[in-house]
């Protein structure tokens, strides 16, 4: 039937009108960090090596406005939260603690308390401990209905420092 | 009852049809222009799709059924002409040729 040709080509025209209006936004926001405790453990990883590695606990706090991110071409954002560092084995070392999925619609007004790292903050051998300098980042990844997937980077992190020993928590 | 169901007409003629088709998409461009502008405004492109949804609906049920204003024009056929008895009849040649498959 034409009549679905036709409609189906000026639907089409109307998610392209969709992605036009959005294509160049920015879509960063300022977010901000605060760690309250870290600890590192050296046991062994399972996944690596038979020597042990250093395993961090980071317990952390993030508050952020996501509101000004969400548009009309925005379905949901994958949030992740990103710790940086460098070691003497690895210059660059790049771990995601934790992620969150934020739909169209949910509470944009992030605001968590005291919350614990989801995944295993290993390190490729023994360069957490007296580490000094760990950047954390919140990252998120912006799914749209038509367009570019960008991954984007909040401005604003936290560093922070692992303790000289084991099993001693370092409270910030 | 069924001769009035049977006699219930289900055609357009050919400008009938020409119209329905314009109304159509006329119909539908309108829908788009409205439901992109209010999804731009309210900043939700689900409205854009339920005014499209809409605007196919009632177009639909404007241009799908013969309504009596698409048989506005009727062809004009030619008179009949009287038959005559038994001249110039063709008998429709009959094809003998069977293909069997087997």
């Amino acid at each position: 039937m034409c009549t679905n040709r036709h409609y189906n080509s000026v639907m089409a025209a109307l998610t392209f009108g969709c992605f036009i209006t959005t294509a160049f936004k920015d879509r960063s926001i300022p977010v901000d960090i605060h760690v309250s405790k870290v600890m590192i453990k050296n046991v062994d990883d399972f996944t690596g090596p038979r020597e042990r590695s250093d395993l961090g606990f980071v317990t952390f706090d993030i508050s952020a406005n996501l509101q000004p991110i969400f548009d009309w071409n925005v379905k949901e954002l994958f949030l992740y939260l990103t710790a940086e560092y460098s070691t003497k084995s690895n210059a660059l070392n790049q771990v995601v603690l934790w992620d969150k999925i934020v739909l169209r619609g949910d509470n944009t007004k992030l605001n968590l308390r005291d919350v614990k790292s989801k995944y295993f903050f290993f390190d490729d051998g023994n360069g957490l401990r007296s580490n000094k300098n760990i950047t954390l980042t919140l990252s998120w990844n912006v799914v749209p209905n038509a367009g570019i997937l960008p991954l984007v980077m909040g401005s604003g992190h936290k560093s922070l420092a692992f303790p000289e020993s084991y099993e001693t928590a370092k409270s910030y | 009852m069924l001769s009035a169901f049977k006699s219930i007409p289900t055609y357009m003629d050919y400008k009938g049809q020409k119209l329905a088709e314009q109304i159509f998409q006329g119909i539908i461009l309108v829908s788009a222009v409205i439901g992109f502008i209010y999804g731009l405004f309210i900043q939700q492109f689900g409205w854009t799709v339920y005014i499209m949804l809409a605007g196919f609906t009632v177009s639909c049920f404007l241009t799908l059924p013969p309504w009596p204003m698409y048989r506005k024009n009727p062809l004009k056929w030619q008179p009949a002409v009287p038959e005559a008895s038994g001249e110039n009849r063709d008998k429709p040649q009959e094809n003998q040729k069977k293909k069997k498959h087997k």
